[in-house]
């Protein structure tokens, strides 16, 4: 009894003698804050972002952490709105002292809160804003702390584009909502177009959240475009469809922004949906390294599948952590260099920045509906199928 | 850059222009109804439709029926609603001055809109029954505008003849030109209040029903239904009901030929425009102001 009692005490004595010391030595976890739209208008997306971040996190933490520390995150709901980001950001960095931090979820927050992280100089690496003018600015103005994640607005359009030209279409229509990010991708498109020597018939904006698209329509149907590129967000993308098919306007080939990759876009339009390309950031069934591997652990830890919102958060995180890795430091400025140097290749795809910190590598692709299901037409290199084309009248299907 | 305007797109943009005016009349007139029965705007009955519009999303894909059937029980549905918005909150504002039935019936606006994408979620919502259309020569007829546009124009006749030849009908016209002379001559004013308000729930719930199929829906859709039927009644002269139906097709016709010359950015401006125009010219509306 007696002896027994004592070897259990030496062997506790063994077991704590050997981890305590080392506790004593580790600094506490590396804190990294965001403030996220948890709640509001983008809640939707902004918890597939967060939910990137925490399984980014959870990764590292299971493979021992980073410079011998955990890393945890701070984040606070922004409620969708850029005056609550800039105050989060604010405490952040002034009261929670974090260590570093990475982007919100948006163009117009991340824009707000560059103004606070780069006056306290913190690197943020912005996993889901994608304005250009974020990162390029007059000289006076310049950023010098926060690097972008993904492709910018202006090349949303690019494989539609590129794919009409090579089957040697010479006309494009484009329409837009008439908001920041819409707009840009719609200047983009039309930029790309000429400079592949198609020409724009017809372009105009529409207001946001416009549901009448008839008047629009007839116009386009009159200029008979090839090609109709349209800049869109989800409920316009689906009435534009709509009104396409009750006014019989048959354009070879047609695309859009944002919404038609999404599966609700099948689910509400049906068959509607078919020979529909759409543009998107990521696809799960893209061979970048360790894709497959992230949607999986993605959809076993959270339930559900994983869309570009999550991965691009993921993809952040992890660069940023690499990064500081690279660096072997959390200094900003150290960091910094490393991640103007750093070029390198994600689950998300490639990132590589200039000297703005503007993305220069990572690549959109094209899907389109076929069959029910979303394929990946564009580039050649990463294409599941090939694009079915021309799109027949709605009339003759 | 931009398109040269023929005589097909312009016959194609007034064909539109025209299946949007029914619908724009038959929701207007609901509004008309209150207003000139009641003095009350009713801020909610954009959201009304909404809800209407939900109803028949919700009878077609949960018991698989036919949405243009839908439209009498979703009218039913709604006039309820309505009966029992004006039995517990209206009928405290009517007779008060304006701002406070503004106020009641925005609050009830917000309220709807917030209980429904709590329960619906925001998520857009499609009945995918009729798409496509009927091509005539040059012209294309959307199909679900066409029979929207055949619906509308039979409600909103019948809501005519109802008004011009029931006893009921006349009640609430009595009602309409002066409540005290009304009274005074035995017409119970509370109930004819009640059966306006649901009728005119019910009016808007058609509208809904018949958007459902047109376009996608979310719980915020109905706000701009309550500016365009504002628009319209105050077009047509408030109070006026056949003022209301005209009204409507002006609507309907202004923003098409609008969008087609100008730009969609444009036409609203244009629309608005108008109405600031009526105001100062004609501010009893343009066919004439309160008469029955």
């Amino acid at each position: 009894m007696r002896l027994r009692g004592l070897v259990a005490l030496v062997w506790a004595a063994a077991v704590f003698g050997a981890s305590l010391p080392v506790d004593a030595q580790a600094p506490g976890p590396i804190r990294i804050g965001a403030s996220l739209s948890l709640t509001g208008t983008y809640a939707k997306l902004g918890n597939y972002q967060h939910e990137g971040y925490k399984l980014c996190a959870k990764q590292v933490n299971d493979k021992g952490g980073l410079l011998g520390r955990k890393v945890e995150f701070v984040v606070y709901d922004d409620q969708s709105t850029p005056a609550t980001g800039v105050r989060l950001y604010e405490k952040l960095i002034t009261e929670d002292k974090v260590d570093a931090v990475v982007g919100p979820y948006s163009s117009p927050i991340t824009e707000a809160v560059a103004n606070v992280t780069e006056k306290y100089k913190k690197v943020m690496v912005t996993p889901l804003a994608a304005t250009t003018s974020i990162f390029k600015r007059p000289p006076d103005k310049k950023r010098h702390y926060i690097f972008m994640v993904i492709s910018p607005a202006e090349v949303y359009l690019e494989g539609l584009i590129d794919m009409a030209a090579k089957r040697g279409l010479k006309t494009v229509a484009i329409v837009n909502e008439d908001t920041l990010f819409s707009k840009a991708a719609a200047s983009g498109a039309a930029d790309l177009a000429k400079k592949k020597g198609m020409q724009v018939v017809f372009q105009e904006g529409y207001p946001k959240g416009n549901q009448d698209f008839s008047a629009l329509l007839t116009k386009i149907r009159a200029a008979n475009p090839d090609v109709l590129a349209a800049s869109t967000y989800f409920d316009d993308a689906v009435a534009i469809t709509r009104q396409m098919k009750e006014l019989n306007l048959n354009p070879k080939m047609y695309g859009i922004t944002v919404g038609g990759d999404l599966p609700e876009f099948y689910d509400l339009l049906k068959q509607n949906a078919e020979y529909i390309y759409g543009a998107t950031q990521w696809e799960a069934t893209l061979p970048y390294p360790g894709n497959k591997e992230f949607a999986e652990a993605y959809t076993k830890e959270f339930g559900r599948e994983p869309v570009y919102h999550s991965a691009a958060g993921y993809a952040g995180c992890v660069i940023y952590l690499d990064a500081v890795k690279r660096a072997g430091t959390l200094d900003a400025d150290r960091v910094r260099e490393v991640l103007l140097r750093l070029e390198t290749k994600t689950a998300f795809g490639d990132f590589n920045v200039d000297q703005d910190g503007f993305q220069v590598a990572h690549k959109m692709v094209m899907t389109q509906w076929q069959g029910g299901k979303k394929v990946i037409v564009w580039p050649d290199d990463l294409a599941q199928a090939k694009p079915r084309f021309p799109m027949p009248a709605w009339n003759q299907r | 850059m931009n398109v040269v305007i023929t005589p097909v797109m312009i016959g194609q943009v007034i064909i539109s222009g025209i299946l949007v005016g029914t619908l724009y009349s038959m929701v207007a007139l609901g509004l008309a109804l209150i207003f000139g029965v009641m003095r009350v705007i009713n801020v909610a009955h954009g959201p009304l439709l909404m809800l209407g519009a939900y109803a028949t999303y919700f009878l077609y894909s949960a018991f698989g029926l036919n949405p243009y059937l839908t439209v009498p029980i979703t009218m039913l549905l709604l006039f309820v609603v309505g009966v029992v918005l004006q039995r517990t909150l209206v009928f405290r504002v009517v007779g008060a001055p304006e701002l406070a039935s503004l106020l009641l019936t925005f609050g009830i606006s917000i309220a709807l809109v917030n209980l429904a994408q709590l329960a619906f979620t925001s998520d857009l919502r499609a009945v995918e029954y009729l798409t496509g259309s009927y091509i005539v020569g040059p012209f294309a007829f959307s199909k679900s505008r066409l029979i929207a546009f055949v619906f509308a124009a039979a409600v909103s006749g019948l809501a005519f003849l109802f008004l011009q030849r029931t006893k009921l009908g006349k009640a609430i016209r009595a009602t309409s030109q002066s409540r005290e002379v009304a009274m005074v001559c035995g017409i119970d004013v509370d109930r004819i209040h009640l059966f306006t308000f649901g009728l005119a729930t019910a009016l808007a719930a058609a509208g809904g029903a018949l958007i459902a199929v047109i376009v996608a829906i979310q719980p915020e859709m109905g706000g701009v239904w309550t500016f365009k039927s504002f628009l319209v009644i105050v077009l047509g002269g408030a109070g006026n009901y056949p003022g209301a139906l005209l009204g409507g097709m002006l609507l309907g016709l202004v923003e098409q030929l609008a969008s087609l010359f100008l730009t969609t950015q444009l036409s609203e401006v244009v629309a608005y425009l108008l109405l600031v125009l009526v105001l100062l010219v004609r501010p009893t509306g343009l066919f004439g102001g309160r008469q029955t």
